[in-house]
């Protein structure tokens, strides 16, 4: 099945920046800038990218917990920018979101089954307390945890077990579609695995759509069925996974996938260095945001913003105007078609 | 780099230390053995609470105030630590044991520019003024210069030296070797960034000055505490390759704490594998890889994902990081073990070297 249930395109979300006594908006941060992709239901989409790419701001604005500036999210047909306030609560049954830090997504003064039947009641979906403590337990079942921890506080779990609460919590109210924000970055190695796990398990019993955001690139890649890279506010690349992690076909792509630490002291790396580091925000290079770091920018590349091309891998698309072999480092401009191929087919799909 | 019969620069032997608090003791540290021979990169590595950090701060004399050391010895070239007075302590830190630790903006001064507390760190040394004055109109290449100030080669006869140089030319001296010295660390512009604060710089050249300061003191050990966890992946591939290539041109012991058991297989000569304030198991990168002995360390490394090696089912250790306060008895990794036996329960292991400097701290050998 290869329906789309979220279709995101050209979403902007820009955080405006005041000064001076009269507090003006002198500029504009622009965390998301243009974004489009396409999640299949029952799958995984990885989003990385380093601090300050956006990929955070993207998953609050694809729920509206932050107010986009423009452009539209398709949530099963429904568009999610125009949504009235009650179609966003009942947007947000179906669509949850898991952070970071659970003990900060936690309320320290609530236990977890009051945590749990809470979410329940707020969207109608038990009759009775009963209900609710029954439904809660089920829940604690599911993530690996029993009916005792109902009636414990957050800080008597352990970063493991409280990352499998905040699960929990998103499972009670029954969504189709999960964010799940750096879910394993607070965990140790030991115990990442098992979260991920868990939440690979639950997807497919439940038939549950994921957007994975992290900057681990290892753990996107155990994660997800396709990968999005994010540069300052951009999609640079956006492909299946192995396409992405065996050939990838933008510079960033390429240098980020690189610099990733092996597990092995004896594999040769030849070592591939970007310079400098990410920009800010705020002054955002023009044309391709990436061209002040890459090897192979040419004047093209400062001229304006870059257009998603089709690369050469199944559903490919690079934001970069050339096809570089980087072995060899030989670069060859990419035909203006492959824009239109690309535009085209994303009409198709979001149509 | 095997350690053999060498003497080690740093060496702590049973060291103990706990952690008042008002729930109960916290074990922090149980009878941690160490050894940091000369010249080497020695990484201590693993999971929150394993007592990494606290082991680096015990060395540096750097425990905060609810720390007690029950026990133990701190032997820097041959000299306990732990009985120096902590003005003694502030010394060493100024001229033999330099720290980077992971987050450079609480570490450097906000109200200050770069080249201020760049500067600050040769003045601590009297040899600076001897070697530094008559090369400059010599007209050497700067890469030389600084390097042979990073290998001491001072002249003998500069020390008298520094009473008969001006102040200006102090400035003038420091101003040059700074300027030599973030060269060296690969920042590009090294006089603008000398004006510039450190808010106006990125997390990636922050680090790099803290490099630059702990280099300029010409240490015998730099202590380098999660110094790339806070940096993006690419700037750290950038740090950690500067970490490289300056290996050569010091004449310093590192002690690498990372959590990131692939940045130490990258960097590090030797491994400590860490496990709730034990050493579980010390030996060199490559035979710590290839031949993984305490079922810690085997069972950590089946959990790290690999890019290059997708698998379908990750696997992790089953239960969680015991709390120090109510340790598991005996060996402390017994609960999470899957070869744990009677013994395990009863009686702490020993740390037992196998052959050739590999060390193992469990029951199976």
């Amino acid at each position: 099945m290869t329906e789309e249930i979220l279709v995101v395109d050209d979403l902007r979300t820009w955080f405006p920046i005041k000064a001076g006594l009269l507090q003006r908006t002198t500029g504009h941060v622009r965390a998301v800038d243009g974004v489009s992709l396409k999640v299949r239901r029952g799958e995984t989409y990885g989003l990385v990218g380093e601090s300050g790419s956006g990929k955070t701001t993207l998953g609050k604005s694809i729920l509206r917990l932050i107010e986009p500036t423009g452009g539209t999210v398709l949530f099963d047909g429904i568009d999610v920018t125009k949504a009235t306030k009650g179609n966003v609560k009942k947007l947000r049954r179906r669509i949850q979101i898991i952070f970071q830090d659970p003990y900060a997504s936690l309320d320290p003064r609530q236990t977890v089954g009051s945590t749990l039947s809470e979410a329940m009641r707020t969207h109608g979906l038990v009759s009775s307390k009963a209900d609710a403590i029954r439904h809660a337990k089920d829940l604690l079942r599911r993530v690996g945890l029993n009916d005792e921890h109902l009636f414990r506080f957050p800080h008597e779990f352990s970063g493991g077990q409280r990352q499998r609460v905040a699960v929990a919590r998103a499972l009670a109210v029954d969504p189709d579609f999960i964010v799940l924000d750096e879910p394993t970055s607070f965990l140790d190695v030991s115990v990442q695995a098992q979260v991920l796990d868990l939440l690979k398990d639950l997807q497919k019993e439940l038939n549950l759509t994921y957007v994975f955001i992290s900057h681990n690139l290892s753990v996107v890649q155990y994660m997800s069925n396709r990968v999005g890279v994010m540069y300052l506010g951009r999609l640079m690349e956006d492909a299946e996974r192995d396409s992405i992690y065996n050939s990838p076909e933008h510079p960033y792509s390429y240098y980020l996938m690189a610099a990733i630490p092996i597990p092995d002291p004896e594999f040769k790396k030849v070592p591939k260095l970007l310079s400098g580091d990410v920009p800010s925000p705020v002054n955002i290079p023009p044309g391709c945001r990436f061209h002040p770091r890459c090897p192979y920018a040419t004047e093209k590349c400062r001229a304006g913003e870059v257009p998603f091309y089709v690369g050469s891998g199944s559903h490919h698309n690079v934001a970069c105007h050339y096809s570089i072999d980087f072995e060899r480092g030989a670069q060859t401009l990419r035909p203006a078609s492959l824009t239109q191929a690309a535009e085209a087919r994303t009409r198709s799909q979001a149509g | 780099m095997a350690s053999g019969d060498r003497e080690p620069i740093l060496e702590t032997k049973d060291l103990t230390v706990n952690f008042k608090t008002y729930r109960g003791d916290v074990k922090a540290l149980d009878r941690v053995e160490l050894a940091l021979y000369r010249h080497e990169v020695l990484a201590l590595v693993g999971e929150s609470g394993c007592g990494k950090s606290v082991s680096a701060l015990a060395i540096l004399g750097l425990l905060p105030q609810n720390a007690l050391i029950l026990d133990g010895q701190i032997l820097f070239k041959g000299e306990d630590l732990l009985k120096k007075s902590s003005e003694q302590m502030r010394e060493i830190r100024a001229e033999e044991i330099a720290a980077i630790f992971q987050d450079p903006v609480t570490f450097l001064n906000p109200v200050l520019t770069v080249g201020v507390q760049l500067r600050e760190a040769f003045f601590v040394q009297k040899h600076v003024w001897n070697r530094t004055l008559p090369d400059t109109a010599e007209n050497k290449s700067s890469g030389d210069e600084i390097k042979e100030f990073l290998m001491r080669k001072d002249r003998p006869e500069a020390e008298a030296q520094a009473d008969r140089i001006s102040a200006r030319e102090k400035q003038k001296i420091t101003e040059e070797l700074s300027i030599k010295m973030l060269h060296l660390v690969r920042l590009p512009d090294p006089e603008r960034i000398l004006t510039q604060y450190p808010h106006e710089l990125s997390g990636g050249m922050r680090q790099r000055c803290m490099i630059a300061m702990a280099l300029a003191r010409r240490p015998s050990i730099i202590v380098a505490d999660e110094i790339t966890t806070a940096l993006d992946v690419t700037v750290q591939a950038q740090i950690l390759m500067l970490l490289k290539e300056l290996r050569d041109s010091i004449d310093a012991s590192t002690l690498l704490i990372t959590h990131d058991l692939s940045v130490a297989a990258e960097t590090a000569d030797r491994i400590a594998v860490m496990y709730a304030g034990n050493v579980a198991e010390v030996a060199t990168t490559k035979e710590l890889f290839r031949n993984p002995l305490h079922p810690y360390t085997q069972l950590l490394m089946r959990c790290i994902p690999d890019v290059r090696k997708p698998v379908v089912r990750l696997e992790s250790i089953r239960g969680n990081v015991p709390d120090l306060i109510d340790p598991p008895s005996g060996c402390r990794f017994h609960p999470r073990c899957p070869f744990a036996m009677e013994i395990c329960r009863e009686k702490k292991p020993v740390l037992k070297d196998v052959g050739n400097g590999h060390l193992v701290h469990c029951h199976l050998y």
